[in-house]
């Protein structure tokens, strides 16, 4: 229980759970609350509030998006792994950078403004690993809109552990999962 | 197996384009959209230059041991790469010759061969030569003769770990084709004799643009760094990337259409990645690299700088990123990114290079976000026809060669400087222009 004390943990142990051995869900009040955490947090990144978006992750966070490799069944080395390149890999420090460039004036890509929707489904809320924690999945759909006919799709699935820190609900940890062993499109321009 | 083949039929070749020179003429820098867009000319390039090149399509780190295997393209020609039993690379078309159909699906494994999904067919892991098939008695009914059959093979030579294939007999030597570009090339893949392996595995994207945009943004266009990247040279660095034109020594070298371009500033591209143990790695190991490439070489090490080998395989030193540009039709490419690392740094070191390619020069990278959007662009203006006619300014730099210089190729004053993306654009005239390998004219010594 080490890991909880400091909220690392092993992000692939959460793997084991999309195989089905599936922990207690939570059906009460947190489950709402780490629904509408996931809602809310959608529309801040659509609306570019990178302040308050910020603010939602944990100074502990892990940002995790794994490439996606073309592997045969039978080959152990399965579909992605930590030693992956990783769209993400990303502790707070790199995130505030990446945000960091969405703020300059001459992030010359983002002016227009990308336009984004982030469409958040198929929430389920289980019990965390470690007592405070909830560990949450979902589906999302990004779409993206640049110029007059850019459009970019993406989704996939996502593995979250949400923590109650000072009462309110932070990011943890959050492992992004999508279907693509080559994107289809030339960047990731926005959170996932 | 000793048995006469029947010849390989060989590739039609096209009569060249004319007037090539109306649209690219590199003596006076001029340039025009319609490089970007006809799929004309795209068509002779596949033919004449992706068919015919030595080109990039593996490094020997990702084929450990024998039966490893990774798929990859050659241009357009779907390739496979298999490690032999003998520690020898294989690359053949991953396409059957029976139907047609590709024969191995996954990006990278292990196999002792390859069958085909469609009707059995067969093949070793040297792909050479069939090996037998579903309902085989039926062919042998109709003397049908096995070893006439396999995937097809391209020619295999590699340079200290990077493995390049070519489809074309009369290609020179690949050791003839790079030239002197190897002197510089060592400086990422021989720092300190103990050799460079790829690390982390492969990132692919695709891109709406035309091949060469993005393969001559490496070649020699510094230029464009500290205006297009500003927003994530402040992300990382919390500054302005420094005025290239300000440091004291730098050079753009080329050599047939690959190029160089570089200073001496030891850290300048690895700095981006906001990593200080990186810089800290490169300082240490500097002496080292001095003793084995020689103080000039040291200096390269991490250095701001970016370089192509032609057609399309690119680098950045420092960032340490290796890409190529597969070209997909005049208006796309699929970019395929690797890391590169020294075999002997240390395990961290290793998987912050790792994380920092990615944060900076990657799909995600706030680096490559700006590049991506540009090269589209340069791409899609083009569809206007007047557009495509514009005369394009790549003139920067005439008259900057060094004559006298020690560097080995050709060697220009300074990296803010035109002279490489000038002479990749003649590489590829040229290319295009001859029917032959023997008829690509020498401009080593006369490019300005
Ligand atoms: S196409 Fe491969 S066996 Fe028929
Ligand atoms: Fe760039």
């Amino acid at each position: 229980m080490a890991a909880c004390a400091d909220g690392g943990g092993d992000v692939m142990a959460e793997s084991n759970l999309m195989q089905g051995n599936e922990r207690m869900a939570v059906l009460d009040e947190r489950a709402r609350k780490a629904e509408a955490f996931l809602l809310r947090e959608a529309r801040l990144l659509d609306d570019e509030r990178w302040d308050d978006w910020l603010a939602i992750l944990s100074p502990d966070i892990h940002y995790w998006m794994p490439g996606i490799e073309n592997r045969r069944r039978e080959d152990r080395l399965g579909t992605y792994s930590e030693k992956h390149m990783a769209y993400f890999d990303d502790r707070l420090r790199d995130i505030e950078r990446r945000v960091a460039r969405f703020r300059q004036p001459s992030a010359w890509a983002e002016n227009p403004p990308t336009r984004n929707v982030h469409l958040i489904s198929n929430i389920e809320v289980f019990e965390g690993e470690c007592s405070g924690e909830l560990l949450v999945y979902s589906c999302f759909m990004n779409l993206r809109s640049r110029g007059l006919d850019e459009q970019h799709q993406l989704v996939g699935r996502r593995v979250d552990v949400l923590r109650w820190e000072d009462g309110r609900l932070r990011l943890l940890r959050r492992k992004v999962l999508i279907p693509n062993a080559m994107l289809l499109c030339k960047n990731i321009n926005t959170f996932l | 197996m000793t048995k006469e083949r029947i010849p390989l039929r060989p590739i039609d070749t096209t009569p060249p384009l004319r007037n090539l020179d109306r649209i690219c003429d590199m003596e006076s820098g001029r340039l025009s959209g319609k490089v970007f867009w006809d799929d004309e000319i795209y068509q002779q390039e596949l033919e004449k230059i992706f068919a015919r090149c030595w080109l990039f399509v593996a490094h020997e780190s990702q084929l450990p041991n024998a039966g490893d295997y990774l798929t990859t393209s050659m241009g357009e020609d779907e390739v496979l790469v298999v490690r032999q039993k003998d520690r020898s690379i294989r690359v053949m078309l991953n396409a059957c010759p029976h139907r047609g159909n590709k024969v191995c699906f996954s990006e990278a494994g292990n196999a002792r061969g390859f069958i085909c999904n469609y009707h059995g067919w067969s093949f070793g892991a040297d792909g050479g030569r069939l090996m037998g098939m579903h309902e085989s008695k039926c062919y042998e009914e109709s003397g049908f003769d096995k070893s006439q059959h396999g995937l097809r093979q391209a020619r295999v030579d590699s340079y200290k770990g990077l493995v390049f294939a070519t489809f074309s007999d009369e290609a020179p030597s690949l050791e003839e084709y790079l030239g002197p570009m190897t002197w510089y090339l060592d400086v990422v893949l021989d720092m300190d004799g103990e050799g460079s392996e790829f690390f982390g595995g492969c990132i692919r994207s695709t891109i709406e643009c035309n091949w060469k945009v993005a393969a001559e943004n490496f070649v020699g266009d510094i230029l464009h760094g500290g205006w297009t990247h500003d927003s994530a040279a402040r992300a990382m660095l919390g500054s302005a990337v420094a005025n290239v034109s300000d440091m004291p020594e730098s050079y753009s070298v080329n050599w047939n259409g690959h190029g160089y371009e570089f200073g001496t500033d030891v850290v300048g591209n690895a700095a981006t990645l906001g990593e200080k143990n990186i810089n800290k790695y490169l300082h240490t190991i500097r002496p080292r690299v001095a003793e084995h490439l020689g103080e000039f070489r040291s200096k390269l090490i991490g250095a701001i700088s970016s370089a192509t080998i032609f057609p399309n395989f690119s680098y950045l030193p420092g960032q340490n990123t290796v890409r190529i540009w597969q070209p997909r039709g005049p208006h796309k490419i699929e970019l395929y990114t690797w890391t590169i690392v020294n075999k002997s740094a240390p395990e961290e070191i290793k998987d912050m290079w790792r994380k920092g390619c990615m944060m900076t020069f990657s799909p995600t990278g706030v680096f490559e976000m700006d590049d991506g959007e540009n090269w589209e662009y340069c791409t899609k203006t083009s569809r206007g026809l007047v557009t495509r006619y514009q005369d394009l300014y790549v003139g920067l730099g005439m008259h900057t060669r060094i004559d006298d210089s020690e560097l080995p190729g050709n060697v220009f004053r300074g990296q803010i400087n035109e002279c490489n993306s000038r002479a990749f654009y003649q590489r590829w005239k040229d290319l295009l222009e001859a029917p032959t390998w023997a008829d690509v004219p020498d401009r080593n010594g006369r490019m300005r």
